[in-house]
């Protein structure tokens, strides 16, 4: 078994992401509204490189970038 | 902000000094019952936020812990077991809010444990508080940390960002464990582990061979046994983290009361030992005449 989004070097958990973004679109206008709120993260992450902490940048949401 | 000084003792000492100053100690009592009136409403609105929000991640909470046990179940099946030699990497679930009691401290101290045990393994840190707390211990050892986390009602949107994060920083890891605060209770918490494996070590499980997968699937498996936990972990937390605020905001809240009981009785105390000296300096005044 072999995965066409794998090959074009989207993870799964970003093929997941990208299907429930479709599904989310997908729905009526109240339910969608609702469920796109679920879709939001306002995550910030920093690398820490031998015991110090690094920059502090907000998780790309690459798979939002990827249009669906 | 919600430290209680003991003021009241130094009050009823200098009370008993000049007539002048008594009523500037007055004053000084008054004030003070103003400022612990107000965080006494403060705290009593954030116990309701909180009671609300609880309710709500306890919902959450449930649906995620179900999640969680369907995983639990194939890791047990599969008879999967952690390698010895292995590196570990450890998941510090916690958030960026304080005023919620011991939460944060718990995991921090279970992490820390595990830290001891095994030195060369790896910790990423999701919330700010533990992330103070660790990085004055085990400063070496972390490498990554996550911020805003709390909010509002952890999503699985955050917990597959915070994986894949994870997993694009190409940390080399044999078995993950995530560090939460396990909801028990609406009044007790305690710090549990998940464990998650990697692909190699899950395909060297014991039971590996009841379960037919190919192995592309694995890699998805794992990915997606990451962020599930992940997932519960926040879930959990969260849960325990509301239901911790409530308890510590009713306890602020009853000490401001008892607070506010025995300012008000000096105050009233300090009130009435100037009008009765007032009383008698005119009582003296007049029989002198």
């Amino acid at each position: 078994m072999s995965f066409a989004w794998k090959a074009a070097g989207i993870s799964y958990l970003k093929y997941t992401q990208i299907c429930a973004r479709a599904v989310r679109n997908a729905l009526k206008e109240e339910q969608r509204l609702i469920a796109q709120r679920r879709d939001e993260q306002g995550l910030k992450f920093a690398k820490w490189e031998s015991g110090k902490q690094g920059e502090l940048k907000p998780i790309d949401s690459a798979m939002g970038n990827v249009s669906v | 902000m919600f430290a209680i000084r003991p003021v009241v003792a130094n009050v009823t000492t200098r009370s008993v000094g000049c007539q002048h100053r008594n009523y500037a100690t007055l004053k000084e009592i008054q004030l003070r019952l103003k400022s612990v009136r107000s965080i006494a409403k403060i705290t009593k609105s954030m116990k309701m936020i909180a009671s609300t929000k609880m309710t709500r991640a306890q919902k959450t909470m449930e649906i995620a812990r179900t999640f969680g046990a369907t995983q639990t179940a194939l890791f047990t099946n599969a008879d999967t077991k952690p390698t010895e030699e292995g590196t570990t990497l450890i998941i510090t679930v916690s958030s960026d809010r304080g005023l919620c009691g011991g939460i944060h401290s718990s995991v921090s101290k279970a992490s820390r444990k595990h830290v001891q045990e095994k030195p060369n393994s790896q910790v990423v840190v999701l919330g700010d508080k533990a992330k103070a707390q660790l990085s004055r211990t085990i400063r070496n050892n972390i490498r990554l940390s996550f911020n805003q986390i709390g909010k509002a009602t952890p999503t699985y949107t955050e917990a597959c960002a915070i994986a894949d994060t994870i997993l694009n920083e190409k940390i080399e890891f044999d078995q993950a464990i995530i560090i939460y605060n396990y909801f028990k209770s609406v009044i007790s918490y305690e710090a549990e582990t998940i464990p998650v494996f990697s692909e190699s070590t899950f395909s060297k499980s014991g039971n590996f061979d009841a379960y037919e997968v190919e192995d592309d699937v694995l890699e998805n498996l794992h990915e997606f046994a990451l962020a599930n936990s992940i997932y519960w972990g926040l879930a959990e937390g969260h849960a325990s983290e509301m239901a911790s605020k409530r308890s510590a905001m009713e306890n602020a809240t009853k000490n401001a009361g008892d607070m506010i009981d025995k300012l008000t009785l000096t105050y009233n105390r300090g009130r009435q030992a100037v009008i009765t000296s007032e009383l008698i300096d005119i009582i003296t005044g007049a029989s002198a005449i």
